[in-house]
């Protein structure tokens, strides 16, 4: 039903956001890739999985998640971006932080092997929940779609209405100035990695609890989609971010719909390509250079 | 000498968001002269090179070079037809050799860069016309160095020897003498004027008068985008406009 | 030991590997890192493919096709894409080689998913020899002009338009000549491999491709050499020595992205990374006019 695969699709299209808004922070601030950012994805539902091997409850678990991953973030600038800023950096950070997201997917896979791991999760979230327009959502579904759009919000905020946020924005529009105007450059690159590794953390989260288990594939699929619609959004645009990820997520619900869900995943690359030699300054337009709220 | 114009431009103006960086400037640059611009910090004297030489585009007017409206033309284009120029802020390609440097610019394979697989031998590649341009330079004993490790002062020179290798007829000058030594821009001067023969023209901007005394046969100057007077070095150097856009300048 | 490095399949794959390595460096000599060799490498090895499996065509020939087709759709790629640069390029290339290879899935003439097979006829000969006639190529085009014209381009793009170099041509020849050449090294291997899948032509594969150059260095054309042999004999090495019997694929990948990423800590352009001169002054001759 339609319905149904659309509010699906506004679902996904969450997370494909909260995956895109981790990259769109950091190259509006950098201008640069982190590659890595999906496998922080993966990462956090094998740490949510191990904590609760090791005795935490589920609720425990979830802060213990968002502290390992946000402190990815810190190991990831430090070895993946701090050190380049030549011309070329951009070149190598991408590629440096692509083989850091490599070491964290291997290490993972050693432990853990390449099939996914389920979760002990109650099945009535998936079973039981509300319908809207005759489509059942699933309790699931819905406390995605919740956490995702407070999340949002809550980036929106800080991004637009603090003073961390404010020097996010110095940052990124004129590194030099803005250390020149007493700005700890380092100390702001190091707040939005921690932030956008959390946040993939977080996305781990709600994508395991999707389908109840673990899997090391999710990052990289994650990665791909959000890499693309952050790029449709407008690179480094928040708000272009987070329209293109609902859009796609909608356009693939439609898509699986009529049968053409094989085409979703390059449906997404094309729509990008297509972006970025035609407009590249994405959905909303507008400058590129700045992060935005 | 006089009669056939090198480059014209008329009416040529540029702005940047709602700043008219250039604001209609009509000039002209006839063969066998050196055209010295003056003018203070933000006059928009880089800005005309920057149209003349299609970094830039101009939101209005026309330039025309060598008998073509060139005004839309991409810098390649541009640098086909013979103009070459210089940069305020030092632009060798640093990890190039000094005579890599020089050998790049040679038309015959800038032009038609494929031909140049055929160009085996240093000769065919015309290194002795490079070294001979380098060795004019006073850069020769440093070919193989690479440029970015030149001195100030030669890292200039190479930037002027680049130039002429691309056999221009149109050599535009952008602060040539900036950071220079008084010992050192007279050497410069001794330069230009040795490579005055092998060019249609000169356009040179420079805020070092002796230099604009030494070398222009004519002197535009320009204030706020515009020319506020122009005509022979003498009479521009000494126009009531130009004193006061200068003192205005040292005053601030 | 030494018997076990030079193994057929050792040969053919380390070979293979710096012609790819070789094809990203020709295209970074003009300043652009593309993911889109593995695109080029698939529609090589299926180009060919098809001339050698269904047609009866013999290797080579069958091979330049395939090289040819590639050359064809790099200058078809290379214009649109190379509009845009650095990251965004990347973003496209990437494009490239996600779009081919759903392309590729859908072509039931070549088997779809499922893959094609029946395609022989690489020796380790063929191999090596192709290795030796294109890097000789590639060491003679590095003392040309057209060398230093890519370096100017790389280095300084708008200075190097404003002395009369055509940036778009040459970039575009710089994609299109790297395409080729993984077009090239494509149908090498996949009539190694005898059977080809969509699978084997994935994006992983492009950013492999230029992480080994990375390792090796750009500015010369012996770093992605090294970079290829290091990675393609590295788990052969470690064999050798009993290191890691179990979870031997994921221990090799997790030690070459561990060592990659702290190399480029070290070594940011590379192992070889330092750049030979094109020409020198010459010997003995004293300048006119030099004192």
């Amino acid at each position: 039903m339609l319905a149904e695969q659309i509010a699906n699709g506004v679902v996904v299209g969450g997370l494909y956001a909260l995956v895109a808004l981790g990259f769109t922070l950091v190259f509006g601030l950098l201008d640069k890739l982190n590659f890595a950012h999906g496998e922080v994805v993966t990462l956090a539902g094998f740490v949510a999985l191990v904590a609760v091997q090791l005795g935490a409850s589920v609720w425990l678990a979830i802060p213990i998640v968002i502290v390992v991953t946000g402190l990815s973030g810190l190991l990831i600038e430090l070895l993946s971006f701090r050190a380049f800023t030549s011309k070329e950096g951009h070149s190598v950070s991408a590629l440096s932080s692509f083989a850091l997201g490599i070491v964290i997917l291997e290490v993972v896979r050693l432990e853990y092997g390449a099939a996914p791991l389920n979760l002990a999760i109650p099945t009535t979230i998936y079973t039981s929940g509300i319908s809207i327009l005759g489509a059942p959502i699933p309790w699931v579904k819905l406390a995605t779609l919740g956490i995702s759009v407070v999340l949002m919000i809550g980036l929106h905020v800080v991004v637009g209405h603090t003073r961390l946020g404010r020097q996010i924005r110095a940052v990124g529009e004129a590194p030099t100035s803005a250390m020149l105007l007493g700005i700890h450059v380092t100390r702001v690159i190091q707040y939005v990695f921690v932030v956008a590794s959390a946040l993939a953390g977080i996305s781990g989260l709600l994508i395991a609890m999707q389908g109840g288990f673990v899997s090391s594939e999710v990052g990289f699929t994650f990665a791909l989609k959000g890499i693309a619609i952050m790029a449709i959004g407008g690179m480094g645009d928040l708000r272009g971010a987070v329209l293109a990820g609902l859009l796609i997520g909608i356009a693939e619900g439609i898509a699986i719909h009529y049968g053409l869900g094989g085409f979703s995943d390059v449906l997404v690359w094309l729509v990008m390509i297509a972006v970025l030699l035609i407009r590249p300054e994405g959905l909303l337009g507008g400058g590129r250079r700045e992060v935005r709220a | 000498m006089t009669g056939r114009i090198v480059a014209g431009l008329e009416g040529v103006a540029k702005a940047f968001g709602g700043l008219r960086a250039v604001d209609g400037v009509s000039l002209d640059i006839p063969a066998g002269e050196v055209v010295g611009i003056i003018g203070p910090n933000g006059a928009g004297k880089t800005v005309l090179i920057n149209l003349i030489t299609g970094f830039y585009h101009a939101s209005d007017g026309q330039i025309t070079i060598a008998d073509h409206n060139v005004t839309q033309w991409t810098l390649h284009q541009i640098g086909r037809l013979g103009v070459a120029r210089t940069f305020q802020n030092i632009r060798l390609f640093r990890r190039l050799s000094v005579l890599e440097n020089v050998m790049v610019a040679n038309p015959a394979f800038t032009a038609h860069p494929l031909r140049g697989l055929l160009a085996l031998s240093p000769r065919r590649q015309g290194r002795d016309e490079a070294m001979d341009l380098l060795a004019l330079f006073g850069l020769a004993d440093r070919a193989d160095q690479s440029a970015g490790e030149l001195a100030y002062g030669d890292a200039r020179r190479l930037e002027i020897a680049r130039a002429l290798a691309t056999r221009p007829r149109l050599l535009l000058l952008d602060e040539p003498a900036a950071g220079m030594n008084d010992r050192e821009t007279e050497a410069l001067v001794d330069d230009i004027r040795k490579v005055k023969p092998r060019l249609e023209a000169i356009a040179l901007i420079e805020h070092d008068m002796s230099l604009i005394r030494a070398l222009a046969d004519r002197v535009v100057a320009m204030n706020y985008g515009r020319i506020i007077a122009e005509g022979a070095t003498g009479t521009v150097l000494s126009h009531p406009k130009v004193v006061e856009a200068y003192l205005g300048q040292e005053e601030s | 030991m030494i018997a076990n490095l030079l193994s057929t399949e050792n040969i053919v794959f380390t070979g293979v590997n710096i012609l790819l390595a070789w094809s990203v460096y020709l295209t970074l000599m003009t300043g652009t890192l593309s993911f889109a060799m593995a695109a080029f490498m698939g529609i090589g090895a299926y180009v060919s493919g098809i001339l050698t499996a269904k047609f009866g065509w013999p290797l080579v020939p069958a091979a330049l096709v395939g090289t040819l087709a590639c050359l064809a759709g790099g200058i078809l790629v290379g214009f649109p894409a190379l509009r845009v640069r650095g990251l965004y390029l990347m973003l496209v290339t990437t494009g490239v080689t996600l779009v081919v290879k759903v392309a590729i899935e859908n072509i039931e003439y070549v088997g779809g998913v499922g893959g094609m097979g029946g395609l022989r006829g690489t020796t380790p000969e063929l191999v090596l020899a192709s290795v030796v006639v294109i890097g000789g190529a590639l060491w003679l085009l590095s003392r040309t002009p057209l060398q230093r014209i890519m370096d100017a381009a790389r280095e300084d793009e708008n200075v190097a338009a404003s002395l009369g170099i055509n940036i778009v041509f040459i970039r575009v020849a710089g994609f299109a000549a790297g395409a080729a050449l993984a077009g090239y090294a494509g149908a090498l291997y996949g009539h190694y491999i005898i059977f080809i899948a969509p699978e084997q032509f994935d994006i992983l594969y492009s950013v492999f491709i230029a992480l080994y150059v990375v390792l090796g260095g750009v500015n010369n054309l012996w770093g992605p050499v090294l970079g290829a042999v290091v990675i393609t004999m590295l788990p052969e090495v470690v064999r050798e020595f009993g290191v890691m019997s179990s979870g031997f694929r994921s221990a090799r990948q997790l030690i070459f992205a561990g060592a990659l990423v702290l190399l480029l800590l070290v070594r940011p352009a590379g192992i070889l990374a330092f750049r030979r001169l094109s020409i020198r002054a010459g010997r003995g001759r004293v300048p006119v006019g030099s004192t």
